[in-house]
């Protein structure tokens, strides 16, 4: 073997295990869910058995003649080795114990197939210099694959081989026996066919190679006459004719210097098969992953316009705490003056009024609008409450109610049923706690975003009804009456009682006694709640609009998480799954095909049976 | 009488008895469908009464000869040989017949119905021979009639028995089946091959008449093999053929239809060779030996052979029977098991505060009051809701508008509702994991996802509907009539009404599924040992049987009834699960019909198929034929001459030639 061939085999070896290796990864990787976890058993199994076939990589090519009963199997054998070496009958089934034809010269070890139930016979022949050939019992005599039948022994053997020679005649062609057994065994291996009895036989070759095409490659066909072919050699002549050509086939295509190239071509079948299979798999239970999915992005919306719809009603029941926050957002804005004192005041007398509500706040428009910090310790106090309430009394304040809860595990776990999937949401059917814990997490982080539209909105509008000129209007017609009175009780406290008298004889009146500051006192009141309302009005106006607006925000904001974490994470798992899945078949079909290309081999074998394709052979 | 018209007379009689089985057996098939029992068609006692006993057994009587065997071995051109013409089309490809091709005597189909002979077939009249080449879904048959023929002998190619067109399978065996001489044609290739000893075991089994060809023979060589060939295949099959021939592999004689056919006795000793050959040295002309068969005699066999198959006790009816009677007792154990553990507990069914029921009471009581005592009270009430206004109003101020508290208990009762389903879905769930492999799938389909969604929708919108304050109504006016007739207690009781603050919660299962006892039996029992302990009041509602509720308190109400206050809280717990009692077989109602629909009764009817009068009609319908058929004489009988199949002392006609079995006549043909 030349360096550069060497090299090239290393390599070819080097992608192999790199895509092995990859499979493993896939295989070793967690599953979460039955179909997954099927699929892994069978690369797993798929690849200890390559395994073993890569120990084998560089020993001698295991061709076994494959066939029914009386297609010549044994002569076919007698002829390529060009000596009567087993037996051949008119009786069926003739050959019963695989006979295992070598070279004396090799080690049988290097062989690595079990030779225990074989019939092993060193003969000296030129093609056995590179391959070992096994003549196989039938697979068409036996009703059924019983212990010491030939099809069980056929089927022991056949695992083992790398080529299969597939011996035909025009009267079993078409066995339907024959022909499921290939199936079954042609998974990773080369496949040669031939057609024997040319001595009496038509040649059918075209009609079979027809009719196999869909399921095989079949690159060429043979039509021998073994009987001659072997008389030809004992009388010392190379054979002629198909047989010739047939000879000269497998000298070449199964030389030594091909034999890791055939058995990487199997093995890679074998893969591709397998992944196309665990591909179906996967397939057959996407719409019960869709439907799953669909429905939790459907309860996720429900939840989000429930709780929207919520909110809104609650924004505008609860107009007294908007406007007290609205307020003191303003009296911030407003800075120092006197009407924003009284406005303050006023405030401050209101909340003083609502706090009875505050610390009922129950429900979530006035959790937002509460305001972080007493929302927060709201959400732990309720939490606690919950968890005491008996289960009778289930009426939940919370936007998300119990049974809304209950409504989606239902649909849920049958869904997860269907799917396959296991998650560790499927818990103690009594308890609710722990989704009442999620549909609590959900709600906050609804309210979080409520609460940060709310405050940006009330900013917004603190702004909007600050400006220079609202507030100089405001402050002016406040202080018109201040000064007035302020001006009044002036005149009479520094002139008419006491400077006036004295400067000009003006007649002294009495210092402006109880009865004046009553009704003053009474009118500054009036006039301030009449300012004050008249502000409040134009703070009101629009407010209905933008609750609206804030719904429509709420609306379009998302959830990031509905009430089934763990089984949206196992959704997307699984899709990662799946798309690992597709590129791993993906990355061995690209490399079926690469290999196709680059091989000038005549032999045989299966198709890739993509979806669909499977079941039906075709007829004629 | 002679034995041939005994026979006929007999097959009279057992042609009534297979057309009551022929129905039978199907209507006994619809009932158990439950049971997924084998389906008819397809096997093979089926197949027999249905394409041999039904037609055949007239008392008209004719002969069926195939010629069979596996692919690409020359059947037609066997075939073509009998009819000593190009009636099938010959191919050297594989799998090329794909339609039997029949040949019918003169005359044959205006005395007989064709169809209802092959009743599996579309029937065409020939018109060349290679239509029966073509492909197609359907099964067809090409007749034509061949006036050599004798008149009441049909000749079939058949399509092969090994070849992957699994179709052919199909059609082959429903030839053989009404087959009386199959014309078995072999190589040495194949006569081993598991796929045709398969298809002639089933001819062993009932007992045609076979004449076997070994086709594609290397003769000489093979004088000595075909012994060896002919036994194995007779050891593995079971046959034993009427007559051997052979045929030299010589394609251009076949294709000139000259094919010279070999006799060769049977059975012969192991050191047979090429120099025993002597006399049957020449060839033999098949269809003249073929038309001398004794008919009569075949026929009685082929017959009473399909019979015996039909009737045998590892393949035919009364296999199918016992595996029906199995899985019916298999469905039984299982249904019988889920009847013990299927009870749902519901513990926290609701139930409506008792204000509730107090206000209804007094409602009722308010009605039937009159003159003075109703005006006195009215002025009461009046007086009552002016002086309690002012105080409602500041409560509601304070503490919102009440919820009313039927509105409460909707709420309250949708999530025992749901409760219950989810728990519903649960015991299910553990009844596909555990149960049956029959009723597994049916419980699979009521667990998924799409079911539950509409259920909870259903449910949902029928909640909606429900009046509970008439439901309320309902129940307090007949617990009240109940309770006036013991007039007495009356006043003490309505006096008290304010007092009650007694609450209760009725105890609630739900039976899913019952068998045999139902299930008050079983699970009130320990419930009612119970209740006299616990006081506290248990419902049973079965699903299965619709609303058979029991209310199992009554124990209770009577220990607790001694005095007044006792007896009114007793009173109480009575109305509470007067009243869950209702809701819940309302919820069990809705679950029967929509969920379950009829699978409690499926089971039950399944588990008891063995009683059905379905099934006693086919067993004694069964049980006639196996007497019949006892009284049908063996075929050596009809002609104790010692079988000899070119006997042409025989009758093939018996309606020509009443009471005679030893007769020189033939059909036309005579020996070559």
């Amino acid at each position: 073997m030349t360096a550069e061939e060497d090299l090239r085999q290393l390599a070819l070896l080097a992608e192999v295990d790199d895509l092995t290796e990859s499979l493993r990864a896939w295989v070793e990787g967690e599953a979460c869910w039955e179909t997954g976890r099927r699929c892994r058993a069978l690369i797993r199994r798929l690849l200890s058995r390559m395994d073993t076939l890569r120990f084998r990589l560089e020993s001698p090519l295991v061709v076994a003649t494959f066939g029914g009963t009386g297609t010549g199997k044994s002569s076919l054998v007698n002829a390529l080795v060009g000596q009567e070496v087993t037996s051949v009958g008119r009786q069926r089934p003739t050959t019963t114990t695989p006979v295992l034809l070598c070279h004396p010269d090799m080690p049988l070890d290097s062989v690595g197939i079990d030779t225990e139930h074989l019939d092993v016979r060193p003969i000296e022949a030129p093609i056995l210099r590179d391959i070992v050939v096994l003549d196989c019992p039938d697979p068409d005599t036996s009703d059924a694959a019983t212990a010491g039948s030939n099809l069980a022994i056929l089927r022991s053997v056949l695992p083992q081989c790398d080529v299969l020679i597939y011996t035909s005649t025009q009267q079993k062609y078409r066995n339907a026996r024959i022909i499921d057994e290939l199936a079954d065994a042609a998974g990773g291996c080369r496949i040669v066919f031939v057609q024997t009895h040319a001595e009496m036989d038509s040649d059918i070759r075209d009609d079979w190679k027809k009719y196999l095409s869909s399921q095989y490659e079949v690159p060429e066909m043979f039509f021998v006459d073994s009987v001659r072919a072997l008389q030809e050699q004992q009388d010392n002549y190379r054979p002629s004719g198909e047989f010739g050509r047939l000879l000269d086939m497998l000298g070449r295509e199964l030389q030594a210097s091909r034999r890791v190239e055939i058995r990487r071509a199997n093995l890679v079948e074998l893969l591709q098969e397998a992944l196309h299979d665990c591909q179906q798999k996967y397939q057959s239970k996407q719409p019960a992953i869709d439907a799953l999915l669909q429905t939790l992005e459907q309860q996720r919306s429900e939840l989000k316009a429930a709780l929207s719809q919520q909110l809104c009603d609650d924004l505008l029941v609860n107009r007294s705490l908007w406007e007290s926050r609205l307020l003191s957002s303003v009296t911030d804005k407003w800075g120092f003056s006197p009407f924003s004192a009284v406005l303050r005041f006023y405030n401050g007398l209101g909340a003083f009024i609502a706090s009875f509500t505050f610390f009922r706040a129950r429900t979530s428009a006035q959790m937002a609008l509460i305001g972080a910090v007493q929302g927060a310790r709201w959400i732990r106090s309720r939490n606690e409450e919950q968890e005491a309430e008996s289960s009778l009394e289930r009426l939940s304040t919370f936007g998300i109610q119990d049974r809304q809860l209950q409504e989606s595990r239902l649909v849920i776990s049958g869904h997860l049923r269907e799917a396959g999937l296991d998650t560790s949401d499927q818990q103690d059917r009594q308890d609710l706690s722990d989704l009442r814990r999620r549909a609590a997490s959900v709600e906050d982080e609804f309210l979080g975003d409520a609460r940060r539209v709310i405050d940006s909105a009330i900013e917004e509008l603190a702004v909007a009804h600050t400006g220079w000129i609202t507030k100089a209007r405001y402050e002016i017609l406040f202080l018109l009456y201040v000064v007035f009175l302020i001006g009044r009780v002036g005149y009479n406290f520094f002139w008419s009682s006491f400077l006036g008298p004295v400067v000009s004889n003006v007649p002294e009146e009495d210092l402006l006694a109880v009865d004046f500051y009553i009704p003053a006192l009474i009118f500054f009141v009036i006039w301030s709640a009449l300012l004050v309302t008249v502000y409040m009005m134009r703070l009101r106006r629009g407010l209905l609009r933008r609750v609206r607006q804030f719904a429509d925000r709420f609306a379009e904001s998302t959830l990031s998480h509905g009430l089934f974490p763990d089984v949206e994470n196992a959704c997307r798992r699984v899709e990662r799954d799946q798309q690992t899945l597709a590129s791993l078949a993906e990355r061995t079909d690209e490399f079926k095909r690469r290999m196709n290309d680059d091989s000038s081999s005549r032999l045989g074998g299966r198709r890739p049976q993509t979806a669909g394709k499977k079941e039906n052979a075709p007829e004629a | 009488m002679s034995p041939a018209v005994a026979a006929n007379r007999t097959f009279e009689s057992v042609a009534e008895t297979v057309r009551q089985l022929f129905d039978g057996v199907q209507v006994l098939q619809q009932k158990a469908e439950f049971l997924q029992p084998a389906e008819l068609d397809g096997q093979e006692w089926f197949e027999l009464l249905r394409q041999k006993l039904l037609p055949q057994l007239g008392n008209d009587p004719w002969m069926v000869a195939a010629v069979v065997g596996g692919t690409n071995i020359g059947k037609s051109v066997t075939f073509n040989h009998l009819a000593q013409c190009q009636a099938s089309a010959t191919s050297p490809l594989a799998s090329g017949t794909k339609h039997p091709v029949c040949l019918v005597p003169e005359g044959f189909e205006d005395r007989h119905d064709l169809q209802q002979i092959f009743p599996d077939f579309r029937l065409h009249r020939w018109s060349e021979a290679g239509r029966a080449l073509e492909e197609s879904d359907d099964h067809e048959l090409y007749w034509r009639t061949a006036p050599e023929l004798p008149s009441t002998l049909l000749v079939l190619d058949t399509p092969d028995i090994d070849s992957d067109a699994r179709v052919n399978w199909v059609r082959a065996d429903a030839v053989r089946r009404c087959a009386d001489v199959l014309i078995a044609v072999l190589t040495q290739q194949k006569y081993n091959d598991a796929a045709v000893k398969e298809f002639f075991r089933k001819a062993a089994a009932e007992d045609k008449a076979v004449l076997v060809v070994f086709n594609q023979c290397l003769l000489p060589d093979d004088e000595q093999y075909w012994p060896v060939w002919l036994k194995t295949f007779c050891d593995e099959t079971g046959l034993s053929p009427d007559a051997v021939y052979l045929a030299p592999a010589d394609r251009r004689a076949a294709e000139d239809l000259k094919l010279p056919f070999y006799e060769r006795p049977w059975p012969v000793g192991e050191d047979w060779g090429a120099d025993d050959v002597g006399e049957f040295a020449t060839p033999r002309d098949l269809s003249a030996d073929l038309s001398n068969l004794r008919f009569q005699e075949i026929r009685i066999r082929t017959l009473r052979g399909s019979l015996e198959s039909l009737l045998d006790a590892d393949r035919g009816l009364p296999r199918h029977l016992q595996q029906l009677s199995a899985s019916s007792r298999e469905v039984a154990v299982t249904s019988e098991r889920l009847s013990s553990e299927a009870v749902l507990k519901i513990r926290d069914w609701p139930t409506p505060p008792n204000a509730v029921f107090v206000d209804e009471i007094r409602a009722w009581w308010k009605n039937r009051q009159e003159g003075w005592a109703r005006r006195i009270n009215r002025f009461y009430d009046t007086v009552g809701t002016g002086v309690t206004w002012p105080l409602k109003m500041a409560r509601n101020a304070i503490q919102g508008e009440p919820v009313p508290p039927l509105d409460k208990y909707r709420d309250a009762e949708w999530s025992a509702v749901l409760t219950t389903v989810e728990e519903l879905f649960d015991k299910l769930q553990w009844m596909a994991d555990t149960g049956n492999h029959l009723i597994k799938p049916k419980i699979e389909h009521i667990l998924a996802a799409s079911t539950r969604t509409r259920l909870i929708e259903l449910l949902r919108r029928e909640h909606a509907k429900v009046d509970f304050q008439e439901e309320l109504r309902t129940i307090v006016a007949s617990e009240m009539q109940n309770f006036s007739a013991d007039s007495p207690e009356m006043f003490r009781f309505y006096k008290q009404l304010n007092n009650v603050t007694a609450a209760v919660r009725p105890m609630t299962s739900i039976v899913l599924f019952s068998l045999g006892m139902g299930p008050a039996g079983e699970t009130v029992a320990p419930i009612v040992a119970n209740t006299a302990a616990n006081m506290v009041v248990h419902v049973v509602t079965d699903v299965a049987g619709g609303t058979a509720a029991a209310v199992a308190g009554d124990a209770a109400l009577s220990n607790a009834a001694g005095t007044s206050a006792g007896m009114l809280q007793a009173w109480f717990h009575r109305l509470h699960s007067v009243f869950t009692q209702r809701r819940v077989d309302w919820l069990t109602g809705l679950i029967r019909e929509h969920l379950l629909g009829e699978l409690s009764d499926e089971i039950h009817a399944a588990a008891a198929i063995q009683q059905s009068s379905e099934f006693d009609a086919v067993t004694s319908c069964m049980q006639r034929l196996r007497e019949q058929l006892a009284e049908i004489p063996h075929a050596d009988e009809v002609n104790p001459v010692p079988p000899d199949i070119r006997d042409a002392a025989e009758s093939p006609l018996p309606e020509n030639r009443p009471g005679s079995d030893a007769d020189g006549s033939s059909f036309g043909k005579v020996d070559a």
